[in-house]
């Protein structure tokens, strides 16, 4: 874009003979500025340790021209009222064309050098070039805008130039800190403002052992510098299948074969090995890690088994997944009003909607009736668990339950109930908990619940049946495992 | 403009400052508040007070609404966004074991000890640990076996002393940890390590915690109460204080309500002879308005806990009668608990308490069951000790399974740290004593969350260090809280610049093993 703006301002001026010496200065550089990515094409292979030298003072250059162009706006800006500061803004700007030069030739350096590719770097130095480009401009026209033929371009791209260095900027921060380094510890208040971003990881192997302990391990130590905003050495252990495409020195792992997997070889040479991985004085493998990953690649390298020898499962373990119900915020206020109005409770199971609501009728049981029970039908769907124990309901709210189609559990505790009706709650396939204790349900009534796919736990304590019953072998300690 | 008389220049008017008057009655007059200094800074204040909103956080602003704080849980969607993820347990019960029991008495079982009998303790085992005052001076370490034979139980085949008969009825259900470790040594901090995470008085216990966080489930009683077990004289009672069940830097509404263990759990409760409902509601009311205006001017959160209190306390004139009268108990209820819950106060007396409680939506009850230090004549006070607690405590863990309540109660049984191996004093064949041991105790949970049927970790051949899955305090609390739905690095509240969580700063996780 810009360069085709240049350009044609360039022509114009070729057309009046009008092309003063900066301008040629500006399109000779700019033309060197575009080649240069691709004379150091970023390849993912590190290169000569000189080059790597001359790179690694990148990081302190890069502040010289950041602050020099940020001074060369105030000048300019308090040039308005003492024209002293306007003439040495002139040499300010010459100095940022210099530093920034000099900062981006160092950073092409470093990352060439140090074999790092990626969306973020390549961004990071489109985003330099184009810094300069813009720069290189500025210093064309800023003697039209001193002698005062041109008003308008000069503090125009001044200010595009202040915008393309602070997203130029960040890509940087983002390549040095981890992608997060400016929201992580953002007030809420302002966080809210920026998408949060999520964390990689290969859904179609979620909770296996890869996804569960070994994705962690790589997450934390390794894909700063091996994912997507890095690729050293042209290695991303971000996901699995790109873990096992390898970098350039070939394959990181032989499955079954720990001591060839070079990614267990670097991680546990000598800290001050140059092939020490993580390298750059980042945190170390724990003992523990290094014997998860040895256990998982003798085991295979597996990214779906869901257990292996030696690996003790982690937090995040496979549970059953509960059946999401869907969201229910756009019924918040409705749910508030129903509150205020019946006394019982619409209670989220927690922060997360799709985990749904309990009905909780605690506080007003003794007049909680069926017809107040109707009165919820229209957040039914959303309703996993309904507390009805002790309420005033009778047979006649089975057709109500009848549509809370994800109910998991029910408390029909000593209600009047007596379950000539519990047929009717066979069709509710996500009911697990059961409790008609203190009711008159009988062993009759219970057979229709016999084929519910999911019923493990139901309570019968001082009803008729408690004692014949074919439910005992399923209380709930015996039937958890 | 008017001129004024004595004003030349109409361009810049004369001010009190341009007159020749004494410099103290010019500054007198520039601190006087004028229109434009009003304005001008009325305009900054609007700034902050836009800037303070940007960035407060929830706490600021409900102060500032008022009521709505009282009730985190009232809306559907939690103030604090809690629970962080469906919870197995919605509530928990708290046996607390205080004093110390005697791991090896009881659930650790050492059959080699019986060999060691009065032989030292090897030095190795000691270490260079730090010893209380109590044994520190001792010459010898002499090995004391328990007293008590120890048998296999259940499906699972643990082993149970034979002190806890009825403990091991349900020893297939439970999730026994072996390998609970705390920092204290002594009584005080070591209690209330294990209660509020803090060996120092001043942070929030578990309940209040959880109060705080997962809010009431039941308006007309609290959400946090606590239970005295009757002291036996018999026994060596530690004493407990309200600071083990304090709410700390949270507003002391989330504080535990104790309930006394009398025959009159409440004192007062009924009105006075000629005080009917309406007066009593009356006069509520009024004290609330006042202490509304008092909110108003001062805007002290402590207010509005004092309101919520006053509330709690008028629906506790209804509620308590109802939850102690055990008149309605079936006959069953007194069989499973046995004799000794007919007396209040009794430890059975309060399990069943419990369980009510548990039916009525208490979120977390705590009861206390002091006497475990038992210094010297173990052999003599241990089966006391026994008899008080273990039928109560299998009770009212049979009593939530058959009424369905254990599948989302939380039933923990702890104390403060474990006893020693070596003797306390003179070892004889009939007695000895134990000394506090704070490297390896014993535990149990049951319920929604954790794992039935498990031994977790291992000590060594004299239950003194660990050798397997020790489980810190922290990472005892950081399980608790994970069974009731709370991730508890993410369960922070801001406090004296710290964001202050019941695990403590240091690193703490929850133990895997023990989930469900």
């Amino acid at each position: 874009m810009i360069a085709v703006e240049k350009l044609t301002v360039a022509v114009r001026n070729l057309r009046h003979r009008t092309v003063s010496v900066q301008w040629r200065f500006a399109l000779a550089a700019s033309a060197l500025l575009l080649l240069l990515p691709f004379i150091f094409r970023l390849d993912g292979q590190s290169h000569a340790d000189w080059i790597q030298f001359l790179g690694s003072f990148h990081p302190l250059l890069v502040h010289l021209p950041i602050g020099m162009l940020v001074l060369l706006l105030i000048l300019e800006f308090a040039g308005r009222t003492r024209v002293a500061l306007r003439e040495s803004a002139a040499f300010v700007l010459y100095l940022t064309l210099l530093t920034g030069a000099v900062t981006l030739i160092f950073g092409i350096l470093l990352a060439y050098g140090g074999g790092d590719t990626g969306a973020t770097v390549t961004r990071h130095m489109w985003g330099a070039i184009a810094l300069l480009i813009e720069l290189l401009i500025c210093f064309s026209v800023r003697p039209a805008w001193t002698s005062g033929q041109d008003k308008r371009s000069y503090p125009v791209l001044l200010s595009m130039t202040l915008l393309t260095l602070t997203w130029t900027a960040h890509q940087g921060g983002s390549l040095t800190h981890g992608s997060d380094y400016l929201t992580r510890y953002m007030p809420g208040p302002l966080r809210q403002f920026f998408p949060s971003a999520t964390k990689a990881s290969d859904a179609a192997y979620a909770g296996s052992v890869y996804a569960l302990n070994i994705h962690p391990i790589f997450d934390a130590k390794c894909v700063a510098c091996h994912g997507a905003h890095k690729e050293k050495g042209g290695l991303r252990l971000d996901f699995f299948d790109l873990l096992t495409k390898g970098g350039k020195d070939g394959a990181v792992f032989v499955p079954r074969d720990p001591d060839q997997s070079l990614l267990l070889q670097r991680v546990t040479l000598a800290q001050n090995d140059q092939h020490f991985m993580p390298a750059e004085g980042r945190t170390p493998l724990t003992a523990d890690e290094i014997a998860t990953l040895r256990a998982w690649i003798l085991a295979g390298a597996s990214p779906t088994a869901a257990s292996i020898p030696g690996i003790r499962a982690t937090t995040e373990k496979v549970e059953p997944p509960l059946q999401p119900v869907g969201d229910y915020s756009s019924l918040i206020n409705d749910i508030r009003e129903m509150q205020r109005s019946q006394g019982a409770k619409l209670v989220a199971v927690s922060a997360k909607p799709s985990d749904g609501l309990i009905l909780r009728t605690i506080d007003v049981a003794s007049k909680f009736d069926d017809a107040q029970l109707a009165r919820f039908d229209r957040f039914a769907p959303f309703i996993v668990e309904a507390e009805l124990g002790r309420t005033a309901i009778t047979d006649a709210s089975f057709d109500t339950l009848r549509k809370f189609t994800n109910l998991r559990a029910l408390h029909l505790e000593g209600t009047h109930v007596t379950g000539q009706s519990l047929a009717k709650l066979s069709s509710l396939s996500q009911l697990t908990y059961l409790n008609v204790s203190g009711t008159k349900v009988t062993s009759g009534a219970l057979a229709s619940l016999s084929r519910m796919p999911n019923l493990r736990h139901v309570y019968l304590f001082d009803t008729p049946t408690e004692s014949a019953s074919e439910f005992t072998n399923k209380s709930p300690l015996k039937s958890t495992q | 403009m008017k001129q004024h008389p004595l004003c030349t220049d109409c361009e810049n008017p004369i001010t009190p400052l341009d007159l020749p008057i004494p410099a103290g009655l010019k500054r007198e007059w520039s601190a006087v508040e004028t229109r434009r200094k009003f304005l001008g800074r009325s305009g900054k204040v609007l700034g902050w007070a836009a800037l303070a909103g940007l960035f407060s956080e929830m706490r600021l602003r409900s102060y500032a609404s008022g009521a709505e704080v009282t009730s985190p849980a009232s809306a559907t969607g939690n103030a604090l966004g809690l629970p962080h993820f469906a919870p197995k347990a919605k509530r928990a019960i708290y046996l607390f074991m205080s004093g110390g029991p005697p791991q090896m008495d009881l659930f650790d079982y050492k059959p080699n000890l019986a060999a060691q009998f009065n032989k030292d303790m090897p030095d190795s085992i000691r270490g260079n640990q730090q010893l209380t005052g109590m044994t520190a001076g001792q010459a010898h370490f002499p090995v004391a076996p328990s007293h008590w034979p120890f048998a296999q139980h259940g499906q699972t085949g643990t082993w149970v002393s034979s002190l806890l008969p009825y403990t091991a009825r349900m020893i297939d259900d439970l999730t026994i940890i072996k390998t609970v470790n705390t920092d204290a040594i002594n009584h005080e901090p070591a209690i209330m390590l294990m209660n509020t995470g803090n060996m120092n008085a001043g942070k929030p216990c578990l309940g209040a915690w959880l109060a705080y966080g997962l809010g009431s489930m039941n308006d007309n009683l609290p959400t946090f109460i606590v239970l005295q077990t009757k002291t036996n004289p018999k026994e060596n009672n530690q004493p407990v204080s309200s600071r083990l069940w304090s709410s700390g830097f949270l507003s002391s509404e989330y504080a535990g309500v104790g309930l006394r263990s009398g025959a009159d759990p409440v004192l007062y409760l009924a009105d006075p002879s000629g005080v009917d409902r309406g007066v009593r509601r009356e006069m509520l009311d009024t004290v609330e308005q006042v202490n509304r205006q008092t909110l108003a001017d001062v805007g002290d959160p402590e207010t509005n806990a004092r309101i919520a209190q006053y509330e709690m306390a008028f629906r506790m004139q209804s509620s308590v009668p109802e939850l102690t009268d055990l008149s309605k108990e079936p006959q069953s209820t007194w069989e499973l608990y046995g004799p000794d819950a007919k007396q209040p106060g009794t430890f059975a007396y309060n399990c069943l308490l419990a369980r009510r409680m548990a039916e009525r939506g208490v979120r977390f009850t705590q009861i206390y069951k002091r006497g475990w230090d038992v210094h010297g004549d173990a052999v003599g006070t241990l089966p006391i000790l026994c008899r008080e607690t273990d039928q109560g405590a299998y009770a009212l863990v049979t009593d939530l399974k058959r009424r369905g309540l254990l599948d989302d109660t939380l039933v923990i049984w702890a104390g403060e740290f474990g006893r020693t191996v070596y003797s306390q004093g003179g070892l004889s064949e009939e007695n000895y004593g134990r000394d506090h041991h704070p490297r390896c105790f014993t535990t149990w949970m049951v319920g929604g969350g954790v794992r039935p049927g498990i031994a977790y970790g291992e000590t060594d051949d004299y239950s003194y260090n660990i050798v397997k899955d020790p489980v810190h305090v922290r990472d005892f609390n950081a399980t608790i809280l994970h069974c009731l739905g709370i991730d508890h690095s993410r369960f922070t509240y801001k406090f004296q610049g710290l964001d202050q969580k019941l695990t403590s700063p240091v690193p703490a996780h929850v133990v895997d093993g023990l989930l469900a």
